[in-house]
């Protein structure tokens, strides 16, 4: 069974506010999936461009959000995409990223490509349920 | 207790461009039913069908439901997408013919831009509950 996960704020239901054809995130099979996380404010939706540590920061505090009213949490996550602009932030992501998985974190790829809006950062996450 | 795991098949693949390249369209693991990067193709001769993001937004939809209905799966079934395009400039040109596959609600999805082999515009790949 396939069960829909709405926005658990008004800021963060993407489609609403920029015409995104997904769903939050989705519940099947034991699992979370949630849509690829962006920095927008969790209210009004707004874009909260910034550095690449400053928009994890939003996406971190979206994600967990996402995840606690779907009764998971940072700590279930099992597999995390996340996407960066360059390479060359690698290690600028790992100094943010740590501090959110602090106990045994998820399996991981980083990807380097183009995110949308401009955005350096978007966090894609599989969470157990 | 270990979950199955099961190749899908279909005549159609065995000449395409992923078998070449040595993949499976699906596998079937668990609940859950794992659909490759799927490039936009004749779904007969399995030839690549480059053309604009929207024609080829078009075709991998038309080819990805009728390989999941083939799997008993279908679009509905569908957990979570991604989307990988040559330019985010061109992610509206993906979306308005997104839409049109996908009744509400619609599932999860992430949006990228990225390199993509032989000049290909799009890309998409999906799990979905088998």
């Amino acid at each position: 069974m396939r069960e829909i996960i709405a926005a658990p704020r008004p800021g963060l239901d993407l489609r609403r506010h920029y015409g995104h054809h997904q769903s939050p995130a989705i519940r099947a099979g034991g699992l979370i999936f949630c849509s690829g996380m962006l920095p927008v404010d969790p209210e009004t939706g707004e874009r909260r461009h910034g550095t690449l540590t400053s928009e994890a920061h939003v996406i971190f505090g979206n994600l967990k959000l996402l995840l606690e009213s779907a009764g998971s949490s940072l700590d279930r996550l099992v597999q995390v995409h996340a996407l960066i602009y360059d390479s060359i932030e690698y290690d600028v992501l790992n100094r943010v990223y740590r501090q959110y998985v602090a106990s045994g974190p998820p399996a991981r790829t980083v990807w380097a490509v183009q995110i949308e809006a401009g955005f350096k950062i978007q966090i894609d996450a599989v969470a157990a349920a | 207790m270990s979950a199955r795991r099961e190749i899908v098949s279909s005549p159609q693949h065995a000449g395409n461009v992923m078998a070449r390249a040595a993949t499976s369209e699906a596998v079937r693991g668990g609940d859950f039913l794992f659909v490759s990067g799927l490039i936009a193709t004749d779904p007969q001769s399995g030839m690549r069908m480059a053309g604009t993001t929207a024609s080829e937004t078009r075709q991998i939809l038309i080819n990805l439901k009728q390989l999941l209905e083939r799997a008993g799966s279908s679009l509905d079934k569908i957990v979570k997408v991604n989307v990988l395009l040559h330019s985010m400039l061109e992610a509206p040109n993906m979306n308005d013919v997104y839409v049109q596959f996908f009744s509400d609600p619609p599932p999860a999805r992430t949006v990228c831009g990225a390199r993509l082999p032989d000049g290909m515009k799009v890309m998409i790949e999906c799990t979905a509950l088998a």
